[in-house]
């Protein structure tokens, strides 16, 4: 098949149902074998107010991040699909509603905004959906409609996803909603049969990958009930609230339970209750919530209790920007909270990790008894990616708990001191295991003592348990293209798909640049780090902070500055973004 | 004060000009120019050679999109005007946009003409008049061996030519309609037809097209007198009339195209016609003629652009351009008799 690589953007008000119409898009694109990548974007608010985007990037490879260019913008609300076309391509589709409701002042349609290259195809959405429908809600399929007939994609396909999104409300609606897609359909065909685009090049039956089309939020979900997860707490917050919602569903049906706390400490603390008591549990939050949980965390590390907690981050500080992405909760996901505090966080670079890395961080909050943060972020849990999950192995099932040998009946030490720092851990309830669970600092059985000799040997031993889980942890994965590169980029969460895609581009026109993944935030890895460093004459490291959190915590493993690209848009990191920077480092254009 | 808008109408050879000359002699003046077609202005007159291969596509265009930018002209393309408010001094789009502009050039062109005993077959001919009737003709002459000229206006010829450098077997039907808009001449007739024959173009004379069946893709069967003729395309070529129907109802003043005066002003304040579709009326001859081909679009734009800003330049009189078609120099004029 022909090479597709194809950016939809689809711009409306809140409640034009614009994230409905992406949604739609997506499932048929990914139904007829493409990959997907897509993202919504809207107003924090829950209805009428702001702008919503839906952006997806559909392809015959894999897509690893979204393009800062939209190839097609469907403009839902002119007014509001305005600021997106400076970030149409040259030569872009915009499809438009061309009979709104009266009579519109100049510049107040997007065609007067538009380039003179950029092909207009104005459809009246409305009127369309109100003929074939008695309504206008169906304005958004009747731009599908026009979308499917503009591309010749195959509209039977845009059928099965309408009929499986509204099927469950009742012949009527479903109906009304395919005739609005019909009639769309229909129109384009008709009106602009002298201009119909490029047609869309799908694979063969037999060429399809079975893959699911998921966002990241129904990944960590998923990733967490086939860990085995007994119990979630949690207290709603955007953009972790997903996450829950899909567990409230599924969960019970699996014996297990979701219980909406009465905030943040009480989910952690639940959690905790869990764990120490034998049962896996979650919670997921984004920053504000995660804040309140801080020292509830650090008492899971002084315990040495499992926890499994997502930290789905969003535009902060504070409340900040609730429906915006931003990767600033570093710096509190691994020093946040009193005290010398080391725990496990992990940072997945796509929905497919968002899976992985939820299962692994129950086993290894068990085997190393400490929190384990998985930091995604809005862009992860948002975003969609169709992916095929894999089937766990024995080896992602396995009980990694490390329990006390009977022979250490009656003289159980709950905190020994071994040289792996792992102490084997009873679960309470079994006879002569007994031992003190406490906040404070103590001895081996768990008793408090505030010595200076103690707390020296608790902390090392602590510590030491944190540093051998390395060997567990997802190593630093380099895509290079030699043995030494002018540039060198290192990445990680959701920017690290931009980043690659800028490498790997610089790669294609010839200039030695490599870049390296980082999942695993802390501990992290640093002889591996540092030996990338070694081949690159400098480092770049783009993040979505204002300070450069993760240049912050590796950058001295350089021996000299790294350089740093910020942003703080409250939207994922473009690649071009990168590659810009990347050939400025090098000096070429 | 209010901002001076001035707002052309088409983007062909005159309505180009129109702009540009606007854009020199009013440096203050918000410029914008609406074209139905989507992309910059270019040479309809290159269309036949670009269609034989001769020239690539970039030697069509007048200039860069970009360039309509940087002259801060505002080009709307592929956007229709509907209908015109001269009394609010309004236009409307299609997408119900409004604009409001302080002088006007309507420069929209002509359309393909097909004369009415053939509108039942519309559908199965192609004309040429846009860049995408060339797309369209491009495209379509790759995937057939013969192609049926029906009309005869100057692109046919020019078209013919094309047709012939690239292998294909053409048909030519010259009746008295042949040359229109040209006026009728035995002598011309009798010419064109020798020159087609020996050029290996099958020349049916004097004969009316009866029928056309579609007997599959790409395959028409014409009954013409008593021959029928198998082809795969069938081009038609009837010249051009004006393309001014939204403008009923405007107040304008309107023949076939529409009427101006020798300073091509309509006869409103500030409103202009040039171009194929202005009936321009020559004091001299007491009657309104109207001129066709590149050169006089060309500067006709740039007289109404000179009018509208307070000057007083009397359009040139049709019959400055000269066409030679294979070989036979011809004067152009429109579908008024001269």
């Amino acid at each position: 098949m022909a090479k597709v690589d194809l950016t939809i953007e689809i711009c409306g008000m809140s409640g034009d149902g614009t994230i409905a119409a992406g949604g739609i898009l997506n499932e048929a694109m990914s139904r007829a074998g493409l990959s997907v990548l897509a993202f919504d974007s809207y107003p924090a608010e829950i209805r009428g107010f702001g702008r919503c985007v839906t952006l997806s990037r559909i392809g015959s490879e894999e897509m690893r991040a979204l393009s800062d260019k939209a190839h097609v913008l469907i403009s839902l609300d002119d007014k509001e699909s305005q600021s997106r076309v400076p970030f149409l391509v040259k030569n872009g589709t915009v499809l438009f509603d061309n009979k709104p409701a009266s009579y519109v002042p100049e510049n107040e349609s997007i065609a007067a905004h538009v380039d003179p290259e950029v092909r207009l195809f104005g459809m009246p959405f409305s009127d369309l959906a109100a003929s074939a429908s008695g309504s206008t809600k169906g304005r958004n399929l009747a731009a599908l409609g026009g979308f499917a007939a503009l591309f010749k994609f195959p509209p039977d396909v845009f059928r099965e996803v309408i009929k499986k999104k509204f099927g469950a409300k009742g012949e009527k609606v479903l109906d009304a909603n395919v005739r609005s897609f019909d009639a769309g359909y229909q129109y384009a065909l008709e009106t602009f049969r002298d201009r119909i685009l490029k047609t869309i090049s799908l694979p063969e039956k037999g060429e399809q990958a079975e893959r699911t089309l998921i966002s990241g939020s129904e990944a960590v979900a998923r990733g967490a009930l086939d860990a085995g997860l007994k119990l979630y707490f949690g207290y709603p917050i955007t953009p972790a609230t997903t996450i829950m919602e899909y567990l409230a569903q599924a969960l019970p049906a699996k014996g297990g339970r979701v219980v909406q706390m009465e905030d943040e400490i009480s989910s952690i603390g639940a959690v905790l209750g869990s764990f120490f008591a034998g049962q896996r549990a979650m919670t997921a939050t984004s920053g504000p919530g995660f804040a309140l949980m801080t020292e509830l965390i650090t008492h899971g590390v002084m315990s040495e209790t499992p926890a499994v907690i997502i930290d789905a981050q969003r535009g902060g500080p504070a409340t900040g920007l609730p429906t915006k992405t931003e990767q600033s909760d570093l710096h509190a996901a691994v020093f946040g909270g009193p005290g010398d505090s080391a725990r496990i966080v992990l940072a997945p670079t796509n929905v497919l990790e968002c899976y992985q890395c939820t299962v692994n961080s129950f086993q290894l909050a068990e085997k190393y008894q400490t929190p384990v943060i998985v930091l995604s972020d809005f862009f992860l849990n948002n975003r969609v990616e169709n992916v095929r999950l894999p089937l766990l192995s024995r080896e992602d099932r396995t009980n990694r708990n490390v329990y006390p040998e009977e022979s250490a009946r009656g003289k159980y030490r709950r905190y020994q001191i071994t040289d792996s720092g792992i102490s084997p851990r009873a679960i309470p309830g079994v006879e002569d295991f007994l031992f003190n669970a406490t906040g404070l600092e103590h001895t081996e059985k768990g008793t408090p003592d505030y010595s200076s000799e103690n707390h020296q040997k608790m902390t090392e031993k602590r510590h030491r348990k944190i540093q051998g889980a390395l060997k567990d942890l997802p190593e630093p994965v380099e895509f290079s293209s030699g043995r030494t590169m002018d540039v060198g980029v290192i990445a990680w969460g959701s920017t690290f798909g931009s980043a690659l895609e800028a490498v790997l581009e610089a790669q294609r026109e010839g200039l030695k640049v490599g870049g390296l993944k980082v999942m695993s935030l802390f501990p992290y890895h640093t002889e591996a780090i540092r030996t990338f460093m070694r081949k690159c004459k400098d480092i770049l490291i783009p993040e979505l902070n204002y300070e450069g959190q993760l240049a912050n915590l590796i950058g001295h493993l350089h021996g000299k500055d790294v350089l740093r690209l910020n942003r703080t848009t409250g939207m994922p990191m473009a690649s071009r973004l990168i590659l810009d920077k990347v050939k400025a480092m090098i000096g070429v254009k | 004060m209010s901002e001076e808008h001035f707002i052309v109408i088409g983007n062909g050879p005159a309505g180009h000009n129109a702009a540009v000359t606007l854009r020199l002699e009013a440096p203050g003046a918000r410029i914008t120019l609406i074209s139905k077609e989507p992309h910059g202005c270019y040479r309809p007159h290159l269309l036949p050679n670009w269609i034989a291969g001769d020239i690539k596509e970039e030697a069509l265009y007048v200039c860069p999109v970009e360039n309509y930018k940087n002259m801060a002209i505002k080009l709307r393309s592929g956007q229709k005007v509907v209908a015109l408010n001269l009394g609010q001094s309004e236009l409307i789009l299609d997408h119900k946009e409004v604009l409001r502009f302080s002088g006007l050039v309507i420069a929209v062109g002509g359309k393909p003409r097909i004369p009415e005993p053939l509108l039942t077959f519309k559908d199965l001919m192609l004309t040429l008049k846009t860049l995408e009737d060339a797309r369209t003709w491009k495209d379509e002459i790759a995937r057939v061996d013969s192609v049926l000229m029906m009309g005869g206006d100057l692109t046919s010829l020019a078209v013919t030519k094309a047709l012939l450098s690239l292998g294909k077997k053409v048909h030519f039907m010259i009746n008295e309609d042949a040359f229109w808009p040209l006026r009728w001449n035995p002598v011309l007739f009798e010419e064109m037809s020798h020159r087609l024959s020996q050029k290996g173009v099958e020349v049916l004379a004097d004969q009316r097209m009866k029928g056309i069946k579609r007997k599959g893709e790409r395959d028409y069967e014409i009954q013409i007198g008593r021959q029928t003729v198998r082809v795969g395309m069938i081009g038609a070529f009837f010249g051009l009339t004006p393309d001014v129907r939204f403008l009923a109802g405007s107040g304008l003043r309107l023949d076939r195209g529409i009427l101006v005066d020798e300073y091509l002003n309509t006869g409103f304040k500030g409103v202009y016609a040039t171009g194929d579709c202005a009936q321009i009326y020559y004091p001299a001859l007491r009657d309104y003629w109207v001129s066709v081909g590149h050169d006089n679009a060309v500067e006709l734009g740039r007289t109404a652009a000179l009018n509208l800003v307070g000057n007083t330049v009397k359009a040139e009189a049709a019959g400055k351009c000269i066409f030679e078609v294979q070989g036979i120099k011809v004067n152009t004029s429109w579908w008024t008799e001269f």
